[in-house]
């Protein structure tokens, strides 16, 4: 178990913007909620306030989130390729890992053990700002900011999230870990490159777009896949007060009511997923092996 | 004992190039073999087949084990400093002893310290700060604190100042080296490791030319420096190699009659320098 945790921890100590970037974006809105101006003169609603907690809650997440897969995506992308440009790998692979450990546990890192960070940052930050807010806005806010459930929903939005996630998007992944596994230089243009030419030349010579159908329904099928189509929307028009022309604030519904793990699990694409995935791994794993140098 | 590495009809292609080409050799526990050859003769190619960093043809057993399918397992047993400067920049040293006593079930933290405590190199030191030769005895303490059976150097010394060497290979025989290890070392540098060398195999064009304990290479060759005068009746003896030096030219032999050669003038055995040079001069003409 200690082999493991080492493997895991030799991560951090390697890429340190695992945590700063979420830090720093957290920092900087605890600050800001610390030290920003308020100026608010209108009276607002218990149900409004609720509304608009929940709003912030659920929207910052949402950009830590995105934050985390942007980050996540580069670090899939580097880690293997980072111990041959640099030669290190001559070092790792001195020791008694196996490639299939250290290509798992950079695996694990990308799908799990960042999220994590980024869940537990997230948290952390917006704990920090609905309590600044409860105090510096008593008067106005009252205890809208500590809704119970409001806070479950989140945690089980982001478990479920980080979970559905690492499986759907397995063969994205699983792909980057190759590339970095396979490629001389330049990374990024090998990543995106070779599936533009094929999916240019097949237009060019087939006149389809199969390739391309499979990408773009892979990576904008997620919530589908995942979630209870609520009315062919995830999104539910909450007023925010009594009379008309209170306004309307748009949020999402609640988490209970959207997660379908039963449908994600049975979904044939879900598998499918996974399975593209765990072989282009599996490649990744030989590559590994035999490829010591840049 | 079983012999620690056994290759036979050993052979890796790059392509078209025949980077080691149906090599054969053994190594027996408690030596200290040096691998020697000029650059790009297929050394790098033997160790990184040894250490199962490379797939290749023909037989090979290190430690028992086939090495590319179980390097892991290997590493248990083997280590290696493969070139120096592979410890990562943003590695600090502490953390490298961690890591190292979290993933090796051989590593004696204890051991590493007591090396480390020698040098000026400190435990919060990142390896961007150090020299070269600093990395070097930090890679050196994490590899000697493994109690390994095989211990893999390829071209330790590279881009080394004369004073880290020297102490790097002390540190290697006066530390480390004891009956029940075995060291395999590779470097172009013969007069470097000359003294150390227990046994040698000269590798040229992806084949081992020569594999020989150094007491069998004293009892097999011989060289004799000989005047002008008496060089035609030196070389009906039919010596295989000869070189020119100060007057004098000396002759290289293989399985001479030495009471003959005494004649000629003062027989010694040849250094190994000499020997690789007379060696692969032949295997060039």
């Amino acid at each position: 178990m200690n082999k493991y945790s080492m493997l895991l921890r030799r991560e951090f100590w390697e890429n340190k913007a695992i945590w700063i970037i979420p830090a720093a974006i957290g920092g900087v809105l605890v600050l800001g909620t610390l030290f920003g101006r308020v100026h608010i003169d209108t009276v607002a609603s218990p149900a409004q306030v609720r509304a608009v907690a929940k709003a912030v809650l659920f929207g910052l997440s949402i950009l830590f989130f995105i934050m985390m897969s942007i980050y996540a995506g580069w670090y899939t992308l580097d880690c293997l390729y980072a111990d041959r440009k640099d030669r290190s790998i001559l070092f790792w692979k001195s020791m008694p890992v196996s490639d299939t450990e250290t290509v798992l546990s950079k695996l694990l890192m990308a799908v799990i053990v960042i999220p994590l960070v980024y869940f537990l940052i997230a948290d952390v930050t917006l704990l920090l700002m609905s309590f600044i807010i409860s105090i510096r806005l008593s008067d106005l806010v009252g205890g809208g900011f500590w809704y119970a459930d409001n806070w479950l929903q989140l945690q089980a939005a982001w478990v479920y999230l980080i979970v559905t996630v690492a499986i759907w998007y397995l063969p994205f992944t699983a792909w980057l870990l190759l590339i970095s596994a396979l490629v001389r230089r330049a990374v990024v243009l090998w990543s995106i490159l070779p599936p533009l030419a094929v999916m240019l030349a097949e237009h060019w010579f087939f006149g389809s777009r199969v390739l391309l159908t499979l990408l773009s329904n892979r990576s904008i099928g997620y919530p589908a896949a995942a979630f209870h189509d609520v009315n062919g929307s995830m999104w539910e028009t909450t007023p925010l007060g009594t009379q008309s022309g209170d306004g309307k604030i748009e949020l999402p519904r609640s988490i209970w009511t959207l997660i379908d793990p039963l449908a994600f699990l049975s979904s044939p694409g879900t598998w499918i997923g996974l399975a593209v995935g765990a072989a282009m791994i599996f490649a990744a794993i030989q590559l590994r092996q035999r490829r010591t140098e840049l | 004992m079983p012999p620690l590495i056994e290759a036979r009809d050993l052979t890796k292609k790059y392509g078209s190039h025949l980077a080691l080409d149906r090599a054969s050799f053994v190594v027996e526990p408690g030596r200290i073999v040096g691998l020697i050859g000029p650059n790009g003769t297929g050394k790098t190619t033997a160790l990184r087949a040894i250490l199962g960093l490379s797939s290749y043809e023909g037989e090979l057993r290190v430690l028992g084990r086939d090495p590319f399918r179980e390097r892991a397992d290997l590493m248990r047993d083997a280590c290696f400093i493969a070139d120096v400067a592979v410890l990562p920049a943003w590695l600090r040293v502490d953390h490298a002893i961690d890591f190292v006593a979290g993933v090796h079930p051989r590593f004696r933290r204890d051991r590493a310290l007591a090396l480390l405590e020698k040098t000026e190199v400190k435990p919060g030191h990142r390896m961007r700060q150090l020299s070269k030769g600093m990395k070097t005895q930090v890679h050196l303490a994490l590899t000697m604190a493994i109690d390994a059976r095989l211990f893999v150097l390829d071209e330790p010394t590279l881009g080394l100042d004369l004073l880290s060497r020297r102490r790097f290979y002390d540190a290697l025989v006066n530390d480390y080296m004891d009956e029940t290890r075995t060291i395999l070392i590779t470097t172009h540098q013969v007069e470097e490791v000359e003294n150390l060398l227990t046994d040698v195999m000269f590798i040229d064009k992806g084949r081992i030319v020569l594999d020989a304990s150094l007491e069998a290479i004293a009892a097999r060759y011989a060289a004799v420096a000989v005047n002008s005068d008496r060089l035609d009746a030196a070389r009906a003896e039919k010596p295989f190699y000869e070189r020119r030096t100060l007057g004098k030219t000396v002759l290289y032999f293989e399985q001479p009659n030495i009471e003959t050669l005494a004649g000629f003038g003062e027989v010694h055995t040849p250094s190994i320098s000499d020997l690789f040079v007379a060696k692969l001069s032949i295997g060039a003409a």
